[in-house]
């Protein structure tokens, strides 16, 4: 039996947002948002998880109402119950007051349903990519950790995972309970099912945690809980180049003039004489 | 500004921020030795702790790491803080963040600088978290606020070509990440020498163990280590339309590497991605193919010699950002562009012709 929480995050989807050559700002507006895609291989990590050993995998979200759209989602996939942190005092979080409230719901999950046995999140966030929260998350909670997990095997109060880094994969056992956030790809979602998606409409197991829940110091969640802060906004200083930028009468015209450029480009014209040899 | 403790959340410790002193380096050490990019972290460490009036000091933790304290200095640290410890022989994130947490508490830097390697991203945030302070992931440059001495902490927000400027005012020590490759390895002065620190910190058992690695052998080039980079994105249209910008790179003596969503679509690995969330790259020449040129995107080739797009939308963004741009479709002139190579490597006269 294994009780699994895992963290999703509710992020416009940045594929959608369009870039605005004038302004060279971003267009969001009704830019749609979604489950934070790596966070799919989170949950379904977490209900191979269940499946494999039994118990129950419960999704937490800190996020605006909206975000039950995305716990709907999840719940279709398999997860047994969701929980929406939501309140406008969590509002302007930076990464160490979310963290802060996850950990809290974390313990209260404890508490209120059952020992956590283990935190999964995914690798990061597409809207800021960070990969903050894990790590923090476990700094609250005083759990062990480990980042970039591809594989994850339960053995009584341990857990032995496997995990890649640059040049190498590393297989690590942990005492439980602990914070994992799984490897960008390493595992493919499953599709929502028809009959978890009933089962979620009759039995509501989304339940919606305000502060008068959490009962958080006020001092420690959002704006206020948040040291960081954005100072100004600045242009980034463009690099210099040169930006010819030439319409080719055919494409043979276009491989001519770019080798001629290059060719007389002092920077590039030493890899091209290496190449033909000249 | 005076400090008033009861606006804090209770949590954290409340100090008076000018007790804090100092720019740290955290270095990452592995058996091929101490991380370059744990050594590119003090050309921002340098720039900060000039504008600070204060000293850069690197920080190794580990078993047999003193050796490479030098190092540090050769590149310009004041000096080094050492914890030498069999008990640290293993890394593991929360035992060696939690001894840097020690550290933080005993000597109290004014900013933390780690890099943002694999292992640096999983241990900043937990340093950061257990001090209570916060910290700024994948900066691109620093400043220091004159006025209250607090360090600017620059990154590319969700937001094109904005920078957004991140400050701790009322926190210390600042932590930030940078990404491998965004700053260069300061030159190496011979003549430097500086004070090594030996201390003995409390190691905790950590809950966890080490079972097993197993390296990965890589056969490419990596991309951060290329000359020539022939880069293709979502105008690529599949996988198997890679196989013709392979073969230009094949030709140049180069290596493929690819836009977020070229990787995200799969045609791609996601090691060779380019930009903000993947790698900075600093080849000589630098080919865009059906790349539009957001700004997450350029900010990784900010140090590519010379950029060439082709593109078939003579609006797209990386027309203004380029050195020479083809506004063609790339399946048509790529082919000619091999074979006008081809040609020419089989007759060098055509060259002659071509510079004049
Ligand atoms: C927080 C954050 C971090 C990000 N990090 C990165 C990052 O690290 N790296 C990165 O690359 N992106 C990153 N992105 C995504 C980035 O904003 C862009 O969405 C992405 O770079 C666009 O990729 P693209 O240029 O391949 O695709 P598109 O923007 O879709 O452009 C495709 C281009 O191909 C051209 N084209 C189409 N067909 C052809 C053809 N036959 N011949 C020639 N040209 C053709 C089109 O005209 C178009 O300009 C990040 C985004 C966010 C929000
Ligand atoms: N507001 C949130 N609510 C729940 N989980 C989150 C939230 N923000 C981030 N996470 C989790 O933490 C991971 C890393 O996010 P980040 O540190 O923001 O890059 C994400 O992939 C999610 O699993």
């Amino acid at each position: 039996m294994v009780r699994v929480v895992v963290g999703i995050k509710w992020v416009p989807n940045t594929q959608a947002v369009r870039f605005d050559p004038k302004t060279g700002t971003l267009m969001r507006e009704g830019v749609p948002s979604i489950i934070n895609p790596p966070d799919l291989s989170a949950v379904e990590f977490a209900l191979k998880i269940k499946e494999r050993y039994g118990g129950e995998a419960i999704a937490i979200t800190m996020a605006p109402p909206s975000a039950v759209k995305g716990l709907e989602h999840v719940l279709g996939m398999g997860v047994d119950r969701a929980v929406l942190i939501s309140d406008r005092a969590f509002a302007g979080a930076d990464t160490l007051a979310t963290s802060y409230v996850l950990a809290e719901a974390i313990k209260k999950i404890s508490r209120d349903v059952g020992k956590v046995d283990l935190a999964v999140f995914g690798q990061e966030t597409i809207d800021s990519s960070t990969a903050h929260i894990p790590a923090q998350t476990a700094s609250w909670l005083r759990w062990p950790y480990v980042y970039y997990v591809t594989d994850l095997e339960i053995k009584d109060d341990k857990v032995v995972v496997s995990r890649v880094l640059e040049d190498r994969v590393e297989k690590y056992e942990l005492e439980l309970p602990s914070v994992i956030s799984v490897f960008m790809e390493s595992i493919e979602a499953r599709d929502v099912r028809l009959l978890h998606k009933l089962r979620a409409k009759i039995e509501k197991p989304i339940v919606v945690w305000s502060n008068k829940e959490l009962k958080l110091d006020p001092r420690c969640i959002g704006l206020k809980g948040s040291p960081t802060m954005v100072s100004k906004i600045t242009w980034t200083l463009e690099v210099p180049r040169k930006k010819i930028v030439y319409k080719p009468k055919d494409p043979e015209d276009a491989a001519r003039w770019l080798i001629s450029m290059l060719l007389k480009d002092e920077k590039t014209s030493k890899i091209f004489k290496w190449v033909v040899g000249g | 500004m005076s400090l008033n403790c009861s606006d804090l959340c209770p949590l954290w410790p409340c100090e008076d921020k000018k007790e804090y002193k100092g720019v740290w380096v955290v270095g990452e050490v592995s058996e091929k030795g101490l991380h370059e990019a744990s050594l590119q972290m003090l050309t921002p460490a340098l720039k900060v702790s000039k504008k600070l009036r204060s000293e850069v000091v690197g920080v190794l933790i580990g078993y047999n790491v003193k050796k490479y304290a030098d190092e540090f200095i050769k590149h310009g640290a004041s000096k080094v803080i050492v914890v030498d410890d069999k008990a640290l022989s293993t890394y593991y994130p929360m035992l060696y963040g939690d001894v840097i947490v020690e550290l933080a508490k005993r000597f109290k830097p004014e900013l933390i600088l780690i890099a943002a390697t694999m292992r640096g991203r999983e241990m900043a945030p937990y340093i950061a978290n257990t001090l209570k302070t916060g910290i700024t992931a994948d900066c691109t440059d620093f400043d220091v606020d004159e006025k209250t001495g607090d360090v600017l902490q620059i990154r590319p927000p969700f937001g094109a070509m904005l920078l957004a400027h991140i400050k701790t005012p009322s926190r210390r020590p600042q932590v930030s990440t940078a990404r491998p490759n965004v700053f260069p390895v300061p030159p190496r002065d011979d003549s430097r020498s500086g004070e090594i620190i030996e201390v003995k910190v409390n190691v905790r058992k950590p809950r966890m163990k080490l079972i097993s690695v197993k390296k990965i052998k890589k056969e490419e080039v990596p991309i951060e280590k290329a000359e020539v980079i022939v880069s293709g994105g979502k105008g690529i249209g599949s996988k198997e339309g890679f196989k013709v910008l392979e073969e230009l790179a094949n030709l140049l003596g180069g290596v493929v590497a690819g836009s977020r969503k070229a990787v995200d679509a799969g045609w791609i690995p996601r090691e060779r991605q380019v930009g903000q969330t993947g790698k900075s790259v600093k080849p000589i020449l630098y080919i865009a193919v059906g790349i539009s040129g957001a700004a997450q995107h350029m900010f990784g080739v900010r140090e590519a010699g010379v950029i060439v797009a082709i593109n078939k939308d003579e609006n797209a963004p990386i027309f203004r950002q380029a050195d020479y741009g083809i506004v063609s479709d790339y399946r048509e002139v790529l082919p000619k562009l091999i074979e006008y190579i081809n040609s020419l490597k089989k007759e060098p006269r055509l060259l002659k012709e071509l510079i004049e």
